[in-house]
Parts: structure tokens; C-alpha cells; sequence
């Protein structure tokens, strides 16, 4: 064998049972990879924090941040705080979507509504909506309407923008097909529009979420007096970090589940599109 | 308009306003033209001749500046009903969904018409892969169920917009010859808008030859090649005959010096 067989040989890959190891396929390898991601951090934190390569006080540690959701989760003292922000969330966001989507659906449509809306929209969209907050709070107290308000607004703009983007890519000749065969305007919606914008809205959807979850935190940082950005607010004030990353985590965990129901939606969708990879 | 006449052009005439300079264009000069029924005609020039726009006339994608298009009424469904060029499936839709589409838009509920459209799927050669997505078919297969879906509306009339373009030269030539199979089971009659000369002398009864700037007909050309057609029909000297005629019509043309022509400028 020469030496240029050899490592083709060697290029083959590895040996099948690594190569089972590696590749389980499908939903379970999703899984695999992505919590070794996630457990590899735990275990880097967990093990220098006991070194003492920093001051734990500042840091905490996964097992400092574990006692302290015991000991909240089990008093049942969080749980207010959880159930004010999730409420905020889902009202300030469902609204931005069921306003947003139709919204954008009619500026992408009608061209001189875009004309009127898309310079207002960009400006909107561009602006902190933490800029805001003062203002909201001044009209809307510090209460339910104030969060809600906030999250609409970081939300609705991304929602409009990505589907106002998705009318606008559908293709002109998917629409010459319709008419075409003497489809109706409402068929062409339907057949056509409809299924070339989803993809849009679903992005629109995932980025007006993470939106959503920091206006949440902001709206709480600055006027509230429950909810989980005003558990973080309080007790860093009160140094305890590790409620401090409770908080954090909690927040991280809510983006995880609710990306994990976009892709579910996404691949209900989507069955036509190639796979990437 | 004749009995047998399956459509009937007048002085069809089609003139655009240039984007950038905002000055008039004649894309279609007065155009007339006539088809029988279950003739088979190549509306055969180079781009810019108009001859995808005139055929977006017929179907009434595009209205005419001037000018008058008849057709025989449909006597089942549609009057016309349009092949295009590529891309032209829905890449959300099954091929079963794509090829019940034109009978969706004809306001068909769509169980009837999947049960219709299944039929077509088999007449083109795409049993088995009714449930399959766009993507998951070559570019010829692709074709088939384009194809598919505008027999399925059972148009009088089959408008095909250089359908086979996209194809590699292999795939042309057998769709080419698979056409002219189902064009025979199916007794539709069609009118086939191609650049290449090869393929409208293969498949057509005539070939309207078109000259461009302003698009207009320059011949209208019998192919007397008997029926039924093999591809290998196109190595006698009679289907070279007729392409060396038609070369010479196109080829006259062409300006002799691009420059004193000033086709530089135009773009």
C-alpha cells in the first residue's frame, strides 16, 4: 500500500463505533452536543470557583446558585416573581404579535401605506426602548401596564419589519402564476404570500422574543416592585450574587424554551426546504 | 374566425415606456397570427424579439397597446394555459399540490382537484413522486410537472414559454421527444416560444421566425417532417434544410458592424 493510500484510507473517517459515538443522529445528537456545551461551562465555573482563582462573592458558583434556587423555590418565594414577568412577557408579546403580523402584511401589500409607515418604522425601530421606560412609567404607573407597554414595543417593531421583509420577497413570478390560471387576489394571499412569508415572521418571532425578555429586565430594573428583574435589581443591591445568577439563569432558561417552540413551529412549516445540513 | 381556428392575433401591438430615459419603446410591432386547432407552433427569435411578452398577451398577463387576441372558447376549462420557463413550481406545494394548482385557481376544491391532477402526474412521467417537494426533483422532472399542470386545467390552448431553457442539452432533447409523446396523447393545440432553432423545427407543424427591435414576424415556415418524430430525425438533411433556412432569415438580421449599428449603446 502506498503512502498516498494510506492516508486516504486514514481520511475515511473514523472508526465506525467513534463514529457512532459522535454521530447518534437526528434529535438525540442535537441534544447531546448541545448540553455538552452547556455542562462543560457548569463544571469550568464549579472547578475554578473552587479554586479560588476569583472571589466567589463577586461570581458565585453552580453550587452556590443550586442552594439558593432550593432554598427560594422551596420557601416558594420566587415563584411571584417568576409569574409577574412571564404574564408581562406573554401579554406584551402575543399582543405585538396579533397587531404586528396583519400590520406588516398590509404595509408589505399596499404601496402607499409602506411609503407612509416604512421611514416611521425605521426610526422606531431603531431607537432603545429603554430610552422610553421613563416616560411609560410617568403615564402607565409602575405596575402591569408599564411592563406590558414596554414589551410590546421592543417586540411589535421587529415583528412588523420581518413581515413587511417577507411580503416583500415573494417572488413576482409566484404571484404571475396564480394569475396565470385566473386565481383570485385572495388565492394568490393564501398560496402564494402567505406560505413565502412565514419563514419571516418566524424569525421575526424568535428576535421580537429576545427583545421581549430585555424589556422585561429593564422595565423591572428600573420601576417595580415584583418580578424576576426586580428579584436581580434587589439583591445585588444586597450583594448576593448567586440570587443575582439564579435570576440570570432563569432568564436564559425562558430563551431556551422559548427559541425550542419556535423550532418547532419552524419545522412544522418547513418541510419543503432542503435540509442545511 | 373559423371553426377550427384555435386562436386568432390582429395587429397586436406593444409599446413600453423605458424606466430610465422615459422614452417610448415598440417591443411588438403588429403582429398577426393564426393557429389551428391541434396545430403545433414555434414562436422561434432572439430575446428581445417580443416573443415571450406577445405570448404573456395571449394568456393576459400583459395587455396589448393595440391589437386584438381570440380565442376558442375553452370547452371543458380555460381557454389557455401556460407552461413557463423555470422556477415556476411552488417550492411550499407537493408535486401533486402544484399540478392541482391551475384547477385550485379555477375554484376546484382542492380533493377534487388532487383526484384530477393525478392522471396528469402519470400521463408526464412522474408516477411516485406526487408526494415529493420541488427540490427534491431534477430540472426536467421539474418541467414534467410544470408541464403537468397546465394539462391538468385541459386548456383549448398549451402556452409554452422556451419551457426546456434551463435544461442541459441531454434533458432538452428528451423532453423534446416526451412533449411530442404527450402532445400526441393529449390533442392540445400549442404554441411554443424557443431561441433554438433545432428544437422549434423538431417539434412544429410551423415556425414563426421573429426578428427584434421592433419584434415582428419575419417568416412563417411549414416543417413537412412526417409524424411521428424520432430525435434522430434531426441528422437528415431535411431537418438541416430547414435550419440553415431559418439561420440565414435570423442571421440576416443581424447588424454587419455593432458599432454603426449602435447596438453598443443599447442594452
Amino acid at each position: 500500500m502506498s503512502l498516498a493510500e494510506a492516508a486516504q484510507l486514514a481520511s475515511r473517517g473514523h472508526p465506525p463505533r467513534l463514529r457512532r459515538l459522535l454521530a447518534i443522529g437526528g434529535a438525540s445528537e442535537r441534544l447531546l452536543y448541545g448540553s455538552v456545551g452547556l455542562v462543560g461551562l457548569t463544571v469550568i465555573w464549579e472547578v475554578t470557583s473552587g479554586l479560588g482563582l476569583y472571589r466567589r462573592s463577586l461570581l458565585s458558583s453552580p453550587s452556590l446558585i443550586w442552594s439558593a434556587a432550593v432554598t427560594d423555590f422551596g420557601s416558594g418565594t420566587i415563584w411571584p416573581h417568576i409569574a409577574v414577568s412571564l404574564n408581562e412577557f406573554a401579554i406584551g408579546s402575543l399582543v405585538a404579535f396579533a397587531v404586528g403580523i396583519p400590520l406588516g402584511f398590509a404595509i408589505g401589500l399596499f404601496r402607499r401605506l409602506d411609503y407612509f409607515a416604512s421611514v416611521l418604522l425605521a426610526g422606531l425601530y431603531a431607537t432603545p426602548n429603554v430610552a422610553l421606560i421613563p416616560l411609560i412609567v410617568l403615564v402607565a404607573g409602575i405596575g402591569l401596564e408599564s411592563k406590558v407597554i414596554v414589551v410590546f414595543l421592543s417586540t411589535f417593531f421587529s415583528i412588523v419589519v420581518s413581515t413587511v421583509s417577507g411580503v416583500h420577497s415573494v417572488a413576482r413570478r409566484h404571484i404571475e402564476i396564480t394569475r396565470s390560471f385566473g386565481g383570485s387576489q385572495w388565492l394568490a394571499f393564501r398560496s402564494v404570500v402567505l406560505p413565502s412569508t412565514i419563514p419571516f415572521i418566524l424569525s421575526g418571532i424568535r428576535i421580537g422574543a429576545g427583545r421581549a425578555l430585555v424589556g422585561v429586565v429593564s422595565a423591572e430594573f428600573l420601576s417595580a416592585n415584583v418580578g424576576l428583574g426586580f428579584y436581580i435589581s434587589l439583591y445585588g443591591q444586597f450583594l448576593d450574587t448567586s440570587r443575582v445568577m439564579l435570576g440570570i439563569v432563569l432568564f436564559g432558561l425562558f430563551g431556551i424554551v422559548i427559541g425550542e417552540l419556535v423550532r418547532v413551529v419552524e419545522r412544522r412549516f418547513e418541510a419543503w426546504r432542503p435540509e442545511i445540513h | 374566425m373559423s371553426a377550427d381556428t384555435a386562436l386568432s392575433a390582429r395587429g397586436v401591438r406593444m409599446e413600453y415606456r423605458d424606466r430610465n430615459t422615459n422614452q417610448p419603446l415598440l417591443a411588438i410591432e403588429d403582429v398577426d397570427l393564426d393557429l389551428a386547432e391541434g396545430e403545433f407552433v414555434a414562436l422561434l427569435g432572439p430575446s428581445g424579439c417580443g416573443k415571450s411578452t406577445f405570448l404573456k398577451i395571449v394568456n393576459g398577463l400583459l395587455k396589448a397597446t393595440a391589437g386584438e387576441i381570440r380565442l376558442r372558447k375553452g370547452r371543458k376549462g380555460r381557454e389557455d394555459a401556460m407552461v413557463f420557463q423555470d422556477a415556476a413550481l411552488f417550492p411550499w406545494y407537493s408535486v401533486l399540490d402544484n399540478v392541482a394548482y391551475g384547477l385550485v385557481c379555477a375554484g376546484v376544491p382542492r380533493r377534487e382537484a388532487r383526484r384530477r391532477a393525478l392522471p396528469l402526474i402519470e400521463l408526464v412521467g412522474l408516477t411516485g413522486f406526487a408526494e415529493k417537494y420541488p427540490y427534491q426533483l431534477s430540472g426536467g422532472m421539474q418541467q414534467r410537472a410544470n408541464l403537468a399542470r397546465a394539462l391538468a386545467v385541459d386548456a383549448e390552448i398549451l402556452l409554452m414559454d422556451e419551457p426546456f431553457a434551463s435544461l442541459d442539452a441531454q434533458t432538452r432533447e428528451d423532453m423534446q421527444a416526451e412533449l411530442l409523446r404527450i402532445w400526441t396523447a393529449a390533442k392540445k393545440t400549442v404554441l411554443f416560444v424557443t431561441h433554438q432553432i433545432d428544437e422549434a423545427v423538431y417539434l412544429s407543424d410551423r415556425v414563426i421566425v421573429m426578428a427584434a427591435r421592433p419584434g415582428r414576424v419575419i417568416a412563417d415556415i411549414a416543417i413537412e417532417l412526417p409524424r411521428p418524430r424520432e430525435l434522430d430525425v434531426k441528422l437528415t438533411p431535411e431537418f438541416v434544410r430547414y435550419e440553415q433556412r431559418i439561420w440565414e432569415l435570423i442571421a440576416r438580421q443581424r447588424p454587419t458592424t455593432a458599432t454603426a449599428a449602435g447596438t453598443q449603446t443599447r442594452t
